[in-house]
């Protein structure tokens, strides 16, 4: 605020200064001393008719019409010089002797020193009027500009439709092309804002920006720097330094601005500046926080990684070294179960590594999809075929019409999808339990579900099964990492598709995925 | 099987010793490369038997080698990758690859590609009736029959099978069996083959969401199981 108040005085000293100056310059055009000579023409006219019957003094006052009249239309230099011409006049026409400048009275002299003070007095005083009429206009003119743009801000949220809005205020205000160029990554390159037919900057533009960025003071147009060029330069400065450069575009034929609008430029940049700062700083503010999730987030996978890595390298350690230890002797089947335990152990070290390279790649989006049209029957055969060693005698039973349209999918991805899903469906049920999978269309869409008649999940639960690292809490003798339903929602989910997880009607759980069929394939067919 | 050589072709020292060790025992004689360009020279040199190559390779990209192999020679060659790379195993398999293994595998699903190779290598190609499992094939009279019923078959569906047939182990890319059953101008033509595979597997598997004879490998293509 206390920066506001400084720019409001520093823009009434301008304004004073200003007017200063212009008493000095204000020359005003011809036609200010054409109206002048024409009217102490008039009051001379006049006089002359009237002069057997008023007084000299009242005559006078004709002249003093024609002086005020000159000083309201065309300002101070004209109307004095009409009040020089009115004392001449009325000494040559209308005091006697007359159409001489000789005087007869000498307390003439007198009304000519007072005509001409009094001429000049008005045009002052007239001139005093029409300044502050017209510093009066423009202010409210800046004042309802700044109003309507501070309101339009104050409906606006976000960086992009405020800074908009600034560009589409300034270009309302000062009828030009404005662009607002901002650095671009890391480059140090500077890129308008918003790209649009208008934002190229030609060589001489470019020349002033550059010097702008050099100095950080306003340049081109208007200014001390480069003021040929038609373009003028803000730079965006905050607290924290530059943050870009405002350009307004030059005009052609060359407008030149007024002093209003520069001051209204600066504020124009203000704006932005502050904007583009705010924003800068909620960005930094939210990064921090993600950083902070992140490092947590890595430090439970790391303790969770080494903790799941290390347990079944344990076992194949172990195993292996008792059968290269030589004072332990073990009969064939006794090496054989161990040789088992190993074997186990290491193709579920491969599980979980397979399981963290697909995180790091769903989450870094680099699983490409390449769909093609598939059997839902194919997949779910591809996916029982992969866990065939687990299955083993379990009963499994699959449900899909044969009229169940192909889906366009990614067949390796969704086969992984459904192997995971079948992976927990086995681990979280008993041995001899069944599993069931079911296909049926709703729409432009495939439902594919498994069921198992396992532990189920508790209802608070529900939502969480696919989170990264969710893990049931009970049955505590499961090996898991928590990855692979967080894996099948990042596959489904790149797939157009939705996975969800429910309690099944007399225990155990049913996984849900729907795929969009999406559009079947045009072209030859020869079947 | 003895006298029967493999070359194996990968930069990774630990892989080639594992390797080495179990093939070895199973008494194939192994031969090594640690880079492209020594497998390219040995395989020149030795002529092997079968070729396990890695695809990915310090000096030449492994679909490369497996390009400038083709350009002389028939040897089976068995693509080993990682998970994620299906782009690379597509491109080595349609550069004529005989199979892949992702990374990690087991020795017993080595040994069985490896086998499957060598007979693939040595059948003679005339041979009119195939078997597996349930089904049988009559090249030479078109007639295909499950437990002795005959199937009936459109053309396309009979002309999967063939190629499938006549590669029977062995996995065959999506554009592979396109080009081959409806033409190189069909090669993008997914959904032609999808369908077609489909309805074939519904006349010749018990339970086609568990096939038995035509196995889906995921976004790669087909493969006839033998039984």
């Amino acid at each position: 605020m206390q920066y506001n108040a400084v720019r409001v005085e520093s823009y009434m000293l301008k304004a004073l200064s200003r007017s200063i100056k212009s008493v000095r310059l204000e020359i005003g055009d011809w036609r200010g001393y054409a109206l002048g000579i024409v009217l102490v023409a008039l009051a001379t006219l006049l006089g002359r008719l009237l002069v057997n019957l008023f007084a000299p003094a009242n005559i006078m006052m004709f002249y003093l019409i024609g002086v005020t009249v000159t000083a309201i239309t065309f300002g101070l230099i004209p109307s004095i010089t009409a009040s020089l011409f009115s004392v001449l006049a009325f000494d040559f026409f209308l005091v006697p002797p007359y159409f001489t400048f000789d005087v007869e009275d000498t307390q003439y002299v007198v009304t000519f020193v007072a005509l001409f003070v009094v001429g000049v007095v008005i045009s002052y005083l007239t001139m005093r009027i029409r300044q502050q009429t017209e510093i009066s206009i423009r202010r409210e003119h800046e004042t309802a500009t700044l109003y309507s743009l501070s309101r339009s801000l104050t409906i606006t949220t976000g960086l992009d439709k405020t800074l908009q809005t600034i560009i589409q205020g300034a270009r309302e205000t000062f009828g030009r092309d404005t662009v607002i160029l901002l650095p671009d990554g890391a480059g140090g390159t500077l890129k308008p804002y918003v790209e649009t037919s208008d934002s190229a900057m030609n060589e001489e533009e470019l020349t002033v920006i550059c010097q702008s960025l050099q100095h950080q003071t306003m340049s081109g147009q208007g200014t001390a720097v480069i003021s040929e060029t038609g373009a003028t330069c803000v730079p965006l400065k905050t607290s924290r330094g530059s943050v870009g450069i405002m350009v307004l575009k030059g005009l052609k034929p060359p407008k030149p601005w007024n002093q209003e609008q520069m001051q209204l430029m600066e504020v124009f940049a203000d704006l932005a500046a502050l904007v583009i700062e705010h924003n800068q700083l909620v960005e930094e503010a939210r990064n921090a926080q993600i950083l902070e999730a992140t490092e947590k987030l890595q430090a439970a996978l790391l303790s969770s990684i080494s903790h799941d890595l290390r347990t079944p390298l344990v076992s194949v350690i172990g195993v292996l070294s008792s059968l290269q230890e030589e004072g332990i002797n073990l009969d064939d089947a006794s090496k054989s179960k161990l040789i088992q335990v190993a074997r186990e152990q290491a193709e579920y070290l491969n599980h979980i590594i397979t399981n963290l390279l697909d995180v790091s790649r769903v989450e870094a989006g680099v699983v490409k999809i390449s769909r093609q049209f598939s059997d839902v029957q194919d997949l779910v055969g591809a996916a029982l075929e992969q866990m065939s060693s687990r299955i083993r005698g379990r009963p499994v039973t699959v449900e899909i019409p044969i009229e169940l349209p192909f889906i366009s999918v990614d067949f390796g991805l969704i086969v992984q999808t459904l192997v995971n899903v079948l992976d927990n469906a086995l681990k979280y049920s008993p041995d001899d339990s069944p599993i069931d999978i079911k296909g049926w269309q709703i729409g432009n869409e495939v439902n594919i579900e498994i069921a198992d008649r396992g532990i189920g999940i508790p209802p608070a639960d529900i939502s969480h099964v696919f989170d990264k690292f969710y893990r049931l809490q009970r049955p505590n003798n499961i090996p898991g990492t928590g990855l692979g339903l967080y894996i099948c929602k990042g596959i489904i989910e790149a797939h157009g598709g939705n996975i969800a997880a429910r309690n099944r009607p007399g225990g155990g759980t049913i996984i849900s995925i729907i795929l969009p069929i999406s559009a079947p394939i045009e072209g030859r067919k020869v079947l | 099987m003895t006298d029967l050589k493999i070359l194996i072709i990968d930069d990774e020292e630990a892989i080639r010793r594992f390797l080495r060790v179990t093939l070895a025992a199973q008494g194939y004689t192994v031969l090594e490369a640690a880079s492209g360009n020594d497998g390219l020279s040995i395989a020149a040199a030795q002529k092997p038997d079968v070729i396990i190559l890695d695809l990915g390779l310090p000096d030449i990209d492994g679909v490369m080698v497996t390009r400038m192999l083709r350009e002389w020679t028939r040897i089976p060659i068995i693509i080993l990758s990682v998970r994620g790379s299906e782009k690379d195993k597509i491109a080595a398999l349609d550069a004529g690859a005989d199979d892949y293994l992702t990374k990690p595998f087991g020795a017993g699903e080595l040994l069985a590609r490896i086998r499957a190779a060598l007979r693939r290598s040595v059948q003679t190609p005339n041979e009119p009736v195939f078997v597996t499992g349930n089904l049988e094939i009559d090249l030479a009279r078109r007639l295909v029959t499950l437990s002795g019923q005959e199937v009936q078959l459109t053309p396309n569906e009979y002309g999967l099978l063939r190629v499938l047939v006549n590669n029977a182990g062995k996995v065959l890319t999506h554009r592979h069996l396109l080009h081959e059953v409806w033409g190189v101008e069909y090669g993008e033509e997914f959904h032609l083959l999808h369908v077609n595979i489909s309805n074939l597997r519904r006349k010749i598997e018990s339970d086609p969401t568990r096939p038995q004879y035509i196995i889906t490998e995921p976004g790669v293509g087909y493969r006839l199981k033998e039984i």
